[in-house]
């Protein structure tokens, strides 16, 4: 099912960049460090280095909107989903793990293609995680391509 | 705010960029985005192919959001975007056009990323994203404290000294080097009639390749010519690096041609258009096997430089039709018995194109004029030519000759003097070229036009 490879897409080896806006719907752009997808929730979560992005975490409010995309570095396979946001608070020990793990895998995916840790130095961290979740209710093929913007009518499965 | 001229290494497209929008109930969309461009310290551009829900945003409101990453350095930088006009054409409209062509291409993607319209965007804010804990900080770059006008003041200076043609190839690309660093140089000549570049000079390679070809419109010396901009890529993808190795490979190309000189593995290549009274001279060239080589300054002193030097090379030609080119003596007629084996010489009338024994020897102008003087050599003996003669020679006459003659004299004679015989060209004195052959040529002429 799409969609569910759409949920092991995100949770895999993908460069994510998240955006919220402020007051004045100015966007605030920021990089994940690492997605998850709750089934029994239909929740995404990302984690977010609030040191390295504190206006676009500043912004991640309860109630407010936010836009992720995630792009597979060698085929640049890509997807957008847009949601709002349920919940803000620190990673837990686990998850900050998780957030260390998942940048030594993007520097090792990343150092293949030819990109270097110097490049990458301020575009992945995981320092002062903070996990920010959603609710999706849009999901778009961002592929660069003739489907590139497609909205995927199902979006994600229902809890 | 942080000025735009100050972060141009980030805006290479080394790194993909991000542009991110709001629709009107404020949700936010985020992409990729290959390039931003430099337009001025206010303003950027943004090529107009993005996705359709950046473009509807942009066009409901006006305004984006963009953050750029320095390629040498990892350093990020965010812009607020308000939208100021869209563009079809200009000067930065065909950089940007001549960017994308030479991506596509390279890629072997055609004219899929056809610039169409470039969106002009005026920068409200730039502000640095300060790394809170980088995975390592970057290195003081030497390069950045050299000074590119009191350098390009310099080899100004050399090239303003000299008058003679050839000196003023060598002397630029041995400034380039000791001045610039730019160890691996050339310069081709322009046959826009032909599509064609022709290397005169060269520094820094294993043999010098005079002679050798690159057609217009492919890879970024060719791209220079055709689009007449400046072309530079930082780090050179893998497509590219093949496409150079296969130049690399000396001797004969598939096609009969000279194959370019290049180094083994470049990184860096910055191709840029000699231009004069709006004329293509030709192309000068740099290239290392160093990612980010070559930077903003850089291009521009080598612009201003290749326009000197077309400058230069231009009065050169008008100089040698003077009065003062040397008059005709005794000696002029210098006639000789031809001895010593035979060699073959095989002309086609259609491109000029010469071959010696078999061998590929050079094609176009330098090709109908060796033509020329052997023919004049094994019809009356003579071996010494002027300059002065060969531009009144009525038989000679092509369009857009008189006034390259004397590059191409040079590189006829440059291109015998790396085959290393048996036909050499050498100059008696100013003004003058002695023809030197080891052996009986044989003349076949192939009138295939």
């Amino acid at each position: 099912m799409l969609e569910t490879d759409v949920a092991r897409f995100i949770q895999g080896r993908v460069m994510s960049l998240i955006a919220t806006r402020n007051q004045a719907h100015r966007p605030m752009i920021g990089r994940g460090t690492g997605a998850r997808f709750d089934p029994d929730s239909g929740e995404i979560s990302v984690l977010v280095s609030r040191s390295q992005w504190p206006e676009a975490v500043a912004w991640a409010r309860p109630g407010l909107p936010i836009s992720t995309t995630h792009v597979k570095p060698d085929d640049y396979q890509a997807y957008q989903i847009k949601g709002i946001i349920t919940g803000v608070r620190p990673a837990t020990a686990a998850e900050s793990a998780q957030g260390s793990r998942y940048v030594a895998e993007m520097l090792e995916t990343l150092g293949g293609l030819g990109v270097t840790r110097l490049q990458l130095s301020s575009t992945l961290s995981d320092h002062e995680l903070v996990r920010v979740s959603f609710l999706p209710c849009d999901l778009f093929v961002q592929t660069p391509g003739p489907a590139a913007g497609r909205r995927l009518t199902d979006g994600f499965p229902a809890p | 705010m942080i000025r735009l001229g100050d972060i141009r290494d980030s805006l290479e497209g080394v790194i993909p960029s991000v542009i991110a929008t709001t629709d009107t109930e404020g949700m936010p969309n985020i992409s990729y985005l290959s390039h931003v461009h430099f337009v001025d310290d206010r303003h950027v551009a943004l090529s107009n192919q993005f996705f359709s829900k950046t473009a509807a945003n942009v066009a409901s409101n006006g305004r984006a959001t963009v953050m750029v990453v320095d390629g040498s350095t990892g350093q990020q930088h965010i812009m607020d975007l308000v939208f100021e006009r869209s563009e079809t054409e200009g000067e930065v409209f065909d950089r940007v056009a001549a960017q994308l062509a030479v991506v596509s291409r390279e890629q072997g993607m055609g004219d899929v990323m056809k610039l169409r319209a470039l969106d002009v965007y005026r920068v409200m804010d730039c502000r640095a994203v300060p790394p809170a804990n980088p995975l390592e900080l970057p290195q003081p770059r030497e390069t950045e404290a050299r000074d590119h006008l009191a350098m390009t003041g310099r080899l100004s200076a050399i090239l303003a000294a000299t008058s003679d043609a050839e000196q003023a190839l060598d002397r630029t690309l041995e400034g380039l080097e000791t001045l610039f660093g730019f160890s691996h140089t050339m310069v081709l000549l322009a046959d826009a009639a032909r599509g064609q570049l022709t290397t005169i000079a060269s520094r820094g390679y294993d043999r010098f390749g005079f002679g050798a070809e690159a057609a217009f419109g492919t890879g970024s010396i060719g791209m220079a010519a055709q689009a007449r901009v400046p072309v530079r890529i930082s780090v050179m993808s893998r497509g590219q690096r093949y496409v150079s190795a296969v130049r690399s490979t000396s001797g004969l190309g598939g096609d009969g041609r000279l194959a370019l000189p290049a180094i083994a593995s470049p990184s860096s290549q910055l191709a840029v258009p000699m231009l004069v009274q709006d004329r293509l001279l030709g192309v000068i060239f740099t290239e290392s096997d160093r990612p980010f080589a070559f930077r903003h300054a850089d291009e521009e002193a080598l612009v201003i430089t290749g326009r000197q030097l077309a400058l230069t090379l231009m009065l050169a030609e008008q100089l040698a039709r003077g009065p003062s080119a040397v008059p005709p003596r005794a000696g002029d007629r210098v006639t000789a018995t031809a001895t010593g084996p035979a060699i073959r010489v095989r002309y086609y009338s259609r491109d000029g194109s010469i071959f010696l024994d078999d061998e590929y020897l050079i094609r176009g102008v330098p090709g109908r004029l060796l033509h020329h003087f052997l023919g004049d050599y094994l019809a009356t003996g003579r071996r010494d030519f002027l300059n002065r003669e060969i531009r009144r020679d009525r038989s000679l006459l092509l369009p857009d000759y008189k006034d390259n003659l004397e590059t191409r004299l040079i590189l006829l004679r440059r291109r015998l003097e790396e085959k290393g015989g048996p036909i050499r060209l050498v100059r008696a004195d100013r003004g003058r070229l002695r023809l030197e052959i080891d052996g009986v040529p044989e003349l076949t002429v192939i009138d295939d036009a």
